[in-house]
C-alpha cells in the first residue's frame, strides 16, 4: 500500500511539474530562511556559555551616584577588582581586564595590536580559554609577560615556539616575554583578544598604585563565586565593603558608586552598559519571530496550494471510494503526500543552506556557523520538524480531500461551494499581514538609517582623515609636517574624534547658584585648529585663541548640554564661570552648539573640552579630495621617516562615524531580505488561491462571456475580490507594524517619525504584487474560449 | 439477493418535494443480466448508486445478500460493497497516474490482499484480458475500448457477485461496445456474476436477460426474455 501511494505522489508531483516546483520552493524558501536565522539565533544565545564555570560568573558594574547624575559604569574602580576576593570567601577568584592599542615589535616585525587586553593572573582560571603552550597558572603573573593567540604568535614567530621569546612592547621598547601561546578565542565570546599582557604590566610598571584607587575608572572586572554562594546576598553587603575600604574618599569626593552583579551569560545580550551593548536581545527575539512567522506563511502557503489542487485530484478520490477506499486510508495517503513533499524540501534546504550560509555569514558580519554540519542534531532536528510542518500542513487538505463524495465527483460536475473557503481567504490574509508588516517594518529601518547619515551632525565629517599616533614623542614634528603639505588644508590634534569614545572626568562647573556642581563630565582634549578644522559653531563666549596665554591652562569650553546640566537658562550665563577638572582650574570662556559626538542613538550629553596638548593622541587632517591617493602616500612617508617604530594606519572619519550604525545596517539588511522572501512565499500562495478559484468560475466566466463580458471585465471581477483580500490585510497589519517599529524607534534619541506614507507606500506596492500575480491567472482565464468551459459532459 | 421495497428518493426545492425515484419495488436474483433503461433524468443512474450503496433513498428497504443495508453500520457497509461489488463507468474513471497493472490491483490494495497473492490474482486476470503487453502502459496511452476493458478488468479483480455498470459503452464506438457486451455476456452465463447495467442504447440492452424501463423515477415495465 505504502508503495502504491509513494508511486502516486511521485507521479502526481511529476505530472504537475510547476505546481509541485511552486509548493516545493515554497517551503524551501520558508525552511531555508528559518534555519539560518535558527543557526543565527543560537548562535547569538550560545555567548559565553563555552565556559564551563559560566553560571558562577559575574561582572562586577556599578552605578556612581554624583550631585549630578547617576553614572551607569561598565565596571567599578580598579581597586575593587584589586580586594575584593580578601574581603569574601565566597569569592574564589576575581579578574579586572582592560582593553588597549599596544605597538608590538620583534626585528624588523611590527604591529599596532588594536585588540589587546590587560588581563589579571587568574585569567585563565576562571574562563575556558585554552592556553596550548605555557602555564595557565603562572602565564599571567609577572609584569611584562605577554599571551599571544595562535594567530597573532604567527605573525611573529611563525612556526618557531613562541615561548621564552622576548618581543618589545609600547613605543618605549620595554623588553616583554612570551608566557604563553592560546587558542583564538572564538567567535561568541563577549571577551576577545588577539594578546594578553599580564595586569601586573599595567599596576607595577605603567600605573603604579593604580591597585588602590577606588576613584577611578576603566577596566571590566569578573569575579568567580564559590558553588552554592547566595549572590544577592552577597551583593547586598557589597555597600558595607565600599564603606570600609573607602568611606572616606566617598565623602570628599562625593561620588557613591555601588557594585551590582551581572551574570556572565547575560552581559553580552542583556546588558545596556558601555562597550556591551554589541548583541541585542531585542534583535534575537525580533528574528525568531520572523522566522516563526515565514515558516508560517510557507504552511500556509502550502495548505492553499494544495486545497486548490482538490478539484484536479476529486476523481481520483472517487475512484478510490468506490473501488473501496477507506476515509481514513485516504488521509494517510493525502497526509504521506504532503510528508514527502516536506522531506523533499527539506532535502534542498539542506543544500540551499549549506550555499548560503558563506553570504549569511558575511551579511550577519560573523560567523555563525562555518558548516550547515557542525552540528549534527541540528539537522535532525529540521528533519523532524520537516516532518511535523508535513503532518500539520497536509492535515486540512487531506480532510477536505478524503471527504469528497463518490457521487458527485465522479459524475464529473465538480463544486465544493463556499466551504473551506473563508478558511483559505484567511490564510491568505494573514500571509498578507505579515508580509506588509515586513514591507513597513523594512521602509522604516530603512528610513531611520538614511535619518542618521543625513542627519546634521553639528559638524564636518567629509575629507577627515584621522591618525593615531599613541602618544609617539614625535606627534608634534608629525603634524607640522603633514600641515605643510600641498592639498592638506588643515590639521588638528585631539583626545577624542566623534564616534571614538571619550574619557569622563571628575569635574566640578560652577552652576547658576554660585556652587562648584560635582558631574562626571564627557571630555575631549583638543588643540587651537580643533574647533574651527570641524566647524564646530559657538554659541556664546568665544573658541580657544593663541592669542590668549591662560587657554592652554586656564580655559575650558562647554557645550549647550552641559551648560543646562549646571542649571544655566541661556549659554551667555555660564562664561566666565569657574572650574576644576584633573588638576586644573580656571574659566569657561564659551560655549559650542551641541554637536553629536556619539551615535544618534544617545541623546547627546554635557561635553567639556579643554586645551591639553599633552592628552592629544589623535591627528585629523582636513585633506582636499583632489589627488586623494598621492596625499596619503606623501602623508605616509612623513609618518615612515618620523616615526619609524610604528606601523602607519589612518580612517576616515563619516566612515568610521557611520560604522556605529553597522549592526543597524545589518539589521536593516537581514530585515530586507527576509521581507523579500516573505512576499514571494505570499505571492505563490496568491498565486494558488487565484488559480483555485478562477477554476471554480470557469462556468460563471463562460456564461458572462457569452453575454458580452469583455476581458478587462473579467479581470477585474476576478482581481476585486483578492484585492479585497489584501486591504484587509492592510488595515490589520499597519497598526501592528506601527505599535512595533515604535517600539524598535525608541532604542534611538534622534529618530523618525512615522509618516503616514509609509503605510501608503507599503500598501501600494503589496497591493500591485497581489494584481500582478492574480491577473495572471485572471487574463487566462478571460481569454479562454467560453463554449469549451460550457461544455457540460 | 438483492430485495428492494418501498424505495423512493426526492430533494426538496422550496416546499415541492421533487421525486427522483418513487416506490421502487425489485427483486433480483442472483446470476441475473440486467439492463436498466430509460430517458435522460428517470432516475436510472440514482437507483444504480443505490444499488450498489454509493447513494442512499429517502425512504425504503434495501436487502443485499439477505442483509438490511440501511441497519449496517459505515463500516460494515463499506465491506459489504468492498468485496461483493465491482463498478464499471461510462468514462472509465481509471487513475491516470496509475499503470494499468497498478489500476487493476488498487481494489486488492484496499482490501488488504497480501503482495504475492495480489501478484497473482492481477495476472491471471490481465492474462485473461489479453492484456499483458500493455500491463505497464497509462491509461491516457490507451484507446477507449482498452481502457473500458481495464475498467472491468478492475471491476472483477476482488471477485465480487455484482457488477453495475453506468452506461459502459456511451463513450465507444459500436464495435467496441458489441465487444464489452459480449464480455459481460460471457462473464454472466460462464462466471455466474449478476450484472446490472443502464443504458439509453435497445441494442446493448437487449443483452440482458430482462429489461427495466424508468419514467421519471417510477418503473414504467418490465421485458423479460
Amino acid at each position: 500500500m505504502l508503495k502504491n501511494y509513494f508511486k502516486i505522489a511521485f507521479r502526481n508531483l511529476w505530472r504537475h511539474r510547476v505546481f509541485s516546483f511552486i509548493n516545493i520552493m515554497g517551503l524551501t524558501v520558508g525552511m531555508t530562511a528559518c534555519f539560518l536565522i535558527f543557526l543565527y539565533v543560537r548562535f547569538e544565545l550560545s555567548y559565553d556559555s563555552f565556559h564551563s564555570k559560566a553560571d558562577r560568573i559575574y561582572r562586577v558594574v556599578s552605578d556612581i551616584k554624583t550631585p549630578t547624575e547617576v553614572i551607569k559604569a561598565g565596571g567599578p574602580a580598579w581597586a575593587v577588582g584589586a580586594h575584593i576576593s580578601q574581603d569574601f570567601p565566597q569569592i574564589e577568584a576575581a579578574v579586572r581586564i582592560t582593553g588597549d592599542e599596544l605597538l608590538i615589535r620583534k626585528g624588523n616585525i611590527k604591529f599596532q595590536e588594536t585588540n589587546s587586553l590587560y588581563a589579571d593572573s587568574a585569567f585563565f582560571r576562571m574562563f575556558d580559554f585554552k592556553l596550548l603552550k605555557g602555564n595557565p597558572k603562572t602565564a599571567l603573573n609577572e609584569p611584562l609577560s605577554i599571551v599571544f593567540s595562535e594567530a597573532a604568535a604567527k605573525k611573529y614567530f611563525g612556526n618557531a615556539d613562541p615561548i621564552g621569546q622576548t618581543v618589545l612592547l609600547t613605543g618605549d621598547g620595554l623588553t616583554a616575554k612570551v608566557t604563553g601561546v592560546m587558542k583564538d578565542i572564538p567567535e561568541n565570546s563577549q571577551i576577545k583578544a588577539d594578546m594578553l599582557v599580564s595586569m601586573s604590566t599595567l599596576t607595577r610598571k605603567f600605573n603604579p598604585g593604580l591597585d588602590d584607587q577606588w576613584g577611578n575608572y576603566g577596566n571590566a572586572t569578573y569575579i568567580l563565586v564559590k558553588p552554592g554562594t547566595h549572590v544577592a546576598s552577597l551583593q547586598a553587603q557589597f555597600p558595607a565593603f565600599l564603606e570600609r575600604r573607602n568611606g572616606t574618599e566617598m565623602k570628599k569626593l562625593n561620588m557613591y558608586p555601588s557594585l551590582i552583579l551581572e551574570p556572565l551569560k547575560d552581559v553580552y545580550l542583556r546588558s545596556t552598559r558601555d562597550g556591551s551593548k554589541i548583541g541585542n536581545i531585542n534583535n534575537v527575539y525580533i528574528f525568531s519571530l520572523v522566522a516563526a512567522f515565514i515558516l508560517l506563511i510557507a504552511c500556509f502557503n502550502f495548505i492553499n496550494l494544495t486545497t486548490a489542487r482538490s478539484a484536479e485530484r476529486a476523481r481520483e478520490v472517487g475512484i478510490r471510494k468506490v473501488v473501496g477506499a477507506a476515509k481514513g486510508q485516504l488521509i494517510s495517503q493525502f497526509i504521506g503526500e504532503s510528508v514527502l513533499l516536506c522531506v523533499i524540501a527539506f532535502m534542498l534546504t539542506l543544500g540551499a543552506a549549506a550555499l548560503l550560509l558563506p553570504g549569511f555569514n558575511y551579511l550577519a558580519g560573523k560567523t555563525i556557523s562555518t558548516s550547515i554540519f557542525e552540528n549534527m542534531h541540528f539537522i535532525l532536528i529540521l528533519f523532524l520538524a520537516s516532518i511535523g510542518i508535513g503532518l500539520l500542513a497536509g492535515v486540512y487538505p487531506a480532510l477536505v480531500l478524503s471527504s469528497f463524495k463518490p457521487v458527485t465527483v465522479l459524475k464529473g460536475r465538480f463544486a465544493t461551494g463556499t466551504k473551506g473557503i473563508l478558511l483559505r481567504k484567511g490564510l491568505v490574509v494573514a500571509q498578507f499581514t505579515i508580509s506588509i508588516a515586513l514591507i513597513i517594518a523594512t521602509i522604516i529601518v530603512y528610513n531611520q538609517m538614511n535619518y542618521m547619515r543625513r542627519q546634521d551632525l553639528g559638524f564636518k565629517k567629509d575629507q577627515m582623515m584621522v591618525i593615531n599616533t599613541n602618544f609617539d614623542p614625535a606627534k608634534e614634528t608629525f603634524r607640522n609636517a603633514v600641515a605643510s603639505l600641498p592639498n592638506v588644508k588643515s590639521v588638528a590634534m585631539s583626545s577624542s574624534v566623534p564616534g571614538s569614545g571619550n574619557p569622563g572626568a571628575y569635574s566640578e562647573i560652577e552652576n547658576k547658584k554660585g556652587d562648584l556642581q560635582i558631574a562626571n563630565l564627557d571630555l575631549y582634549f583638543v588643540d587651537f585648529d580643533y574647533i574651527p578644522q570641524y566647524k564646530i559653531k559657538m554659541v556664546a563666549g568665544r573658541a580657544f585663541s593663541r592669542d590668549f596665554q591662560t587657554d592652554t591652562t586656564q580655559s575650558m569650553i562647554l557645550n549647550e548640554a552641559a551648560v543646562k546640566m549646571f542649571g544655566y537658562s541661556s549659554p551667555q550665563q555660564a562664561v566666565g564661570r569657574r572650574f576644576k577638572q584633573w588638576g586644573r582650574e580656571g574659566k569657561i570662556i564659551g560655549v559650542m552648539k551641541d554637536f553629536h559626538f556619539r551615535s544618534l542613538q544617545e541623546a547627546i550629553k554635557p561635553l567639556s573640552m579643554r586645551i591639553e596638548p599633552r592628552g592629544c593622541n589623535l591627528v585629523s587632517i582636513n585633506v582636499s579630495t583632489q589627488n586623494l591617493p598621492k596625499t596619503i602616500a606623501t602623508i605616509e612617508n612623513k609618518w615612515n621617516s618620523l616615526i619609524p617604530a610604528r606601523p602607519f594606519s589612518y580612517f576616515f572619519l563619516d566612515e568610521f562615524f557611520d560604522k556605529q550604525y553597522r549592526t543597524e545596517e545589518r539589521f536593516g539588511k537581514l530585515f530586507l531580505n527576509f521581507a523579500i522572501l516573505a512576499i514571494i512565499i505570499s505571492c505563490l500562495g496568491l498565486l494558488g488561491l487565484a488559480s483555485y478559484s478562477t477554476m471554480q468560475r470557469t462556468r460563471e466566466i463562460g456564461i458572462r462571456k457569452v453575454l458580452g463580458a469583455t476581458v478587462p471585465n473579467i479581470v477585474n471581477l476576478l482581481s476585486k475580490d483578492f484585492l479585497k483580500l489584501v486591504a484587509i490585510a492592510i488595515i490589520i497589519a499597519s497598526p501592528i507594524a506601527w505599535f512595533a517599529m515604535h517600539s524598535w524607534l525608541q532604542d534611538f534619541a534622534y529618530r523618525i517619525q512615522i509618516g503616514w506614507w509609509i503605510f501608503l507606500i507599503a500598501a501600494v506596492v503589496a497591493a500591485l504584487i497581489a494584481l500582478i500575480t492574480v491577473s495572471f491567472q485572471a487574463i487566462k482565464a478571460a481569454i479562454a474560449n467560453p463554449v469549451k468551459s460550457l461544455r457540460v459532459e | 439477493m438483492i430485495k428492494i421495497a418501498h424505495l423512493s428518493k426526492w430533494i426538496n426545492l422550496g416546499n415541492i418535494r421533487n421525486f427522483i425515484l418513487k416506490d421502487i419495488h425489485l427483486n433480483i436474483a442472483e446470476g441475473e443480466f440486467i439492463s436498466i433503461m430509460g430517458p435522460s433524468g428517470s432516475g436510472k443512474s440514482t437507483l444504480l448508486n443505490i444499488i450498489g450503496m454509493l447513494d442512499s433513498p429517502s425512504e425504503g428497504d434495501y436487502q443485499f445478500l439477505d442483509t438490511e443495508v440501511y441497519k449496517l453500520k459505515e463500516k460494515q457497509r463499506s465491506t459489504l460493497y468492498k468485496t461483493h461489488i465491482g463498478f464499471v463507468f461510462q468514462a472509465y474513471h481509471l487513475i491516470d497516474e496509475l499503470t494499468v497493472y497498478e489500476n487493476i490491483e488498487t481494489p486488492l490494495i484496499y482490501q488488504n490482499i497480501k503482495s504475492a497473492e495480489r501478484k497473482a490474482i492481477v495476472a491471471d486476470i490481465i492474462d485473461r484480458f489479453q492484456m499483458v503487453g500493455k500491463k505497464d502502459l497509462f491509461p491516457t496511452h490507451l484507446s477507449g475500448g482498452q481502457q473500458q476493458l481495464v475498467g472491468i478488468a478492475r471491476a472483477l479483480v476482488a471477485k465480487p457477485k455484482l457488477i453495475l455498470a453506468d452506461e459502459p459503452t456511451g463513450n465507444l464506438n459500436s464495435k467496441q461496445g458489441e465487444e464489452i457486451m459480449e464480455l459481460f455476456t460471457k462473464l454472466n452465463q460462464q462466471d455466474g456474476v449478476t450484472i446490472i447495467q443502464v443504458t439509453h442504447s435497445e441494442k446493448n440492452a437487449s443483452y440482458g436477460k430482462r429489461i427495466i424501463h424508468l419514467l421519471d423515477g417510477r418503473i414504467e415495465k418490465t421485458e423479460t426474455k
